[in-house]
């Protein structure tokens, strides 16, 4: 094949090229999420965008660390004794919160966390990196009750 | 209706969308969707999914750089190299992947189908497999028409690494498609 052969069929190929599904409804969403961060103070340097699924799993993620920072601190805090083991099956419920302000906080932000994974589940299914953390965010809710309870 | 009403339309929406209006703004998703994804899709190696999500992100980009839109250029072109810019940028991010990679070493086996012979679609999956660097150059090139000295500055390679990898492509893509030449 010789260069003009080749480059009137590479030229072929700039075709425009709809998306197979209607984007509009996403990108209406995403500016509707813009609008609002509009209001909010930006970070000085601005990251590289990313897709929205990833932005979710990395916010999960780091909330998640974040809170085995806060999880831990409360339980040297406290110096309560080593917990007994505890029940898998039965997570905390969403709406409970502690009167001890130092746990408060911590108990909000487990909350936080727990749903922000269980958003970023429903639009990965397969991952097992996330239900690892949700598994442990939910095990630290339950911890955080006991050591409400052993503080009276 | 004719182009320069498009142009006067598409003028009028710009300026709305610019201002604050979501309708002005799906109007032009509306208008220039199909040239922003083809360009797209072809970069992103005929990947309908990472183009999508690459053509999404280029028209939330453009809402929000719309304010500071100078109208030197027409907004389709604009919005268009904004929309490349998204998908090398996305390149650039995914160039450690190895997944994604392909070198000469795991090329398939030449098949038996000459070049000339090849379909459209033959060729576009052929396209898909090559390295994205060396595909990028190579849909910038010979598909969208642009000139080495663009592609280097957006990719940031010198020009004659940009020509390099053009021709490393166009070989490779000979070779995937099974051409002896």
């Amino acid at each position: 094949m010789n260069e003009f052969e080749w480059r009137r069929q590479m030229r072929d190929l700039r075709q425009p090229l709809m998306p197979q599904r209607d984007l509009w409804a996403g990108i209406d969403a995403a500016l509707d999420d813009d609008s609002q961060l509009a209001r909010l103070p930006r970070p000085a340097t601005s990251a590289v965008s990313l897709p929205k699924h990833r932005q979710r799993w990395l916010l999960a993620g780091s909330l998640a660390a974040s809170l085995l920072l806060v999880g831990s601190f409360g339980w040297h805090l406290l110096q309560a004794p080593t917990a007994t083991p505890v029940a898998r099956a039965n997570p905390a419920p969403a709406t409970w919160k502690p009167d001890d302000p130092r746990l408060a906080g911590a108990a909000i932000e487990l909350d936080a966390a727990r749903m922000e994974l269980q958003l970023a589940i429903r639009q990965s299914p397969d991952s097992p990196a996330l239900r690892r953390l949700l598994d442990r965010t939910e095990l630290q809710q339950i911890q955080l009750r006991q050591l409400a309870k052993q503080a009276g | 209706m004719s182009p320069a009403s498009t142009r006067a339309n598409d003028t009028d929406d710009v300026r709305a969308a610019a201002a604050g209006d979501r309708h002005a703004f799906q109007r032009l998703y509306r208008l220039h969707a199909g040239r922003v994804h083809g360009a797209v899709y072809r970069l992103a190696g005929y990947d309908h999914a990472r183009a999508e999500d690459l053509t999404q992100d280029a028209f939330i980009r453009a809402w929000q750089k719309l304010p500071g839109f100078r109208h030197e250029s027409a907004f389709g072109t604009w919005l268009y190299r904004l929309a490349i810019n998204v998908a090398l940028m996305d390149i650039r991010a995914r160039s450690a992947d190895p997944v994604s990679m392909l070198d000469d070493d795991h090329l398939p086996e030449a098949g038996e189908t000459p070049f000339c012979a090849a379909e459209r679609d033959e060729l576009e999956r052929a396209i898909g497999q090559l390295p994205p660097r060396a595909r990028a150059v190579l849909v910038l090139h010979d598909i969208e028409g642009w000139r080495h000295e663009d592609i280097s500055s957006e990719l940031g390679m010198a020009v004659g690494t940009s020509k390099a990898q053009l021709h490393r492509a166009r070989g490779l893509l000979r070779k995937i498609l099974g051409e002896s030449s």
